[in-house]
């Protein structure tokens, strides 16, 4: 009996063997697929910034980012000269990309007097489905320098007195090739104080999206809630609306927005305008980003004869 | 008779190798595809050292796959224009070639030159595809070579106006496929 199943078993064992053979040369492939390197998912945001706050997206290694930022508003004079340009801010910056998961940048803001540096790592890259991480994480941590001067009589004025700190945690999740979300907590301390009443650490969240309305453009939203706002003057949750436009080198950025600001801990806490047509609140935001390649990876590229 | 009967499954496993001969493979794990578009405004040079490559000695069938954002540019963001707007590999993450090389004899030592005929599909298009091949044969190894055009328009990829001077119309194509023999 038991030699009569050993011979059964051998019987389909060997009849099944051709069957295997007779399988696709592209199914043997598709096997051989699965032990290769991992595939993590790309440009869930494409540009570092969704609108005026980061996206989880860092440069990769050797990357320098020129970035030229400006918003543009109104005064509220009844009488203006300039269409939508009363007033400006400037932020120009260089970000670099220190490797491809660490990144760097410092910039200086005209109106403000704003100037800031950063660095962000990612921390956990999206793979796609059933093989990893179902997001992206990145932490962001930067700092600010105010050089504006401070006329309040109460306020110790000394260099760590003007500086001010934004930590956040950028989780962010691709759903589809279309489709992107952000969610970020973030956790600013200020140490310049308009009065006493001001707490000097908030909790903020923010929430930003992307949508791919064809392969180079997407319209891009953001805004942010601080759970704490200062006492001392009422300030607005930013929100930003746009379209990001990416062609070869250069990504250009458009928004409609509330903020003036372009540093973490000014536009998230400091915002002073609500979102609306009434002069100076709505700002025209334009980001240019042109991209620089420092370090190539294929080396020898000649000119076919 | 009992005895016989014991043996059998010997006899039968034996036989199970023998077939395993009978449809030998090799396949190349780390095939070589590149692609080149020299237009006087850029040039830009792709390369994919992952490509996964298989051919039936007996039948003279090959295919061919490759994931898409394998490939390594010269610049890193043009690794992801390529993919997020050009290939879209979210949607189709491979490309992929199933033919049949024709005229192939596998026991011819040395060098070999065949045309390789049939399907490729690439961004959710498949074109017909003759490509003149080489095969050397050295021992157990064979390395086919050799260079292809393709359209980027016969693919349904679009470049936009703004673009038009910085990518050619037509990309070169080159493979070089090293196939060792395949266990299963």
């Amino acid at each position: 009996m038991r030699i009569r199943a050993v011979f059964t078993f051998w019987t389909l064992v060997v009849m099944a063997v051709p069957v295997l053979g007779q399988e696709g040369l592209l199914d043997i492939l598709e096997q051989e697929h699965k032990d290769t390197v991992p595939t993590y998912v790309s440009a869930t945001f494409k540009t570092t910034r969704i609108t005026y706050g980061h996206s989880v997206e860092t440069r990769k290694k050797g990357i320098l980012e020129i970035m030229l930022s400006n918003r543009f508003w109104n005064t509220p004079a009844l009488q203006s000269q300039s269409f939508g340009v009363d007033k400006m801010n400037a932020r120009i910056a260089l970000e670099y990309g220190i490797s491809d998961r660490l990144s760097t940048g410092f910039g200086g803001s005209t109106w403000d007097g704003l100037f800031d540096g950063y660095l962000k790592y990612r921390l956990v890259r999206q793979r796609p489905k059933g093989e990893g991480s179902p997001f992206s994480i990145t932490i962001f941590q930067n700092a600010s320098y105010f050089s504006e001067g401070l006329i309040l009589p109460d306020v110790d004025d000394s260099f760590s007195n003007r500086l001010s700190y934004t930590s956040q945690l950028l989780i962010a999740r691709k759903f589809g090739p279309n489709f992107s979300l952000q969610l970020t907590p973030t956790f600013v301390h200020r140490s310049v104080r308009y009065g006493d009443i001001d707490a000097r650490n908030h909790m903020a969240l923010g929430i930003g999206g992307r949508y791919k309305l064809s392969h180079h453009v997407s319209l891009v939203s953001e805004y942010y809630t601080v759970f704490n706002p200062l006492d001392s003057f009422d300030t607005y949750g930013p929100f930003g609306l746009g379209v990001n436009w990416e062609i070869g080198d250069v990504m250009l950025q458009f928004m409609l927005t509330n903020a003036p600001s372009m540093v973490e801990d000014s536009f998230i806490t400091g915002t002073k305008n609500n979102f609306n047509f009434k002069n100076p609140n709505l700002n025209f935001g334009f980001n240019f980003t042109y991209v620089l390649h420092l370090k190539r990876k294929l080396k020898g590229l000649k000119q076919k004869d | 008779m009992s005895k016989v009967n014991k043996l059998f499954p010997v006899f039968m496993f034996f036989a199970m190798f023998a077939h395993g001969q009978e449809s030998a493979r090799v396949i190349a794990r780390q095939g070589q595809v590149s692609f080149f578009s020299y237009t006087s405004v850029e040039h830009i040079k792709a390369e994919n050292n992952q490509v996964l490559g298989i051919i039936d000695l007996t039948s003279g069938e090959i295919a061919v796959s490759m994931l898409m954002n394998a490939f390594i540019f010269e610049k890193a963001l043009m690794r992801e224009h390529f993919n997020e707007s050009y290939v879209e590999s979210d949607i189709y993450p491979k490309a992929s070639f199933e033919g049949q090389i024709q005229g192939f004899d596998s026991g011819l030592e040395g060098e070999q030159t065949r045309i390789v005929k049939g399907n490729f599909s690439m961004h959710g298009v498949t074109k017909v595809l003759e490509i003149k091949t080489k095969i050397e044969r050295k021992d157990q190894i064979f390395v086919l070579s050799g260079t292809f055009e393709a359209l980027v328009q016969d693919y349904q990829i679009k470049i936009p106006p703004l673009l038009a001077g910085n990518i050619a119309k037509t990309i070169s194509v080159d493979f070089r496929f090293e196939c060792e023999p395949y266990a299963n």
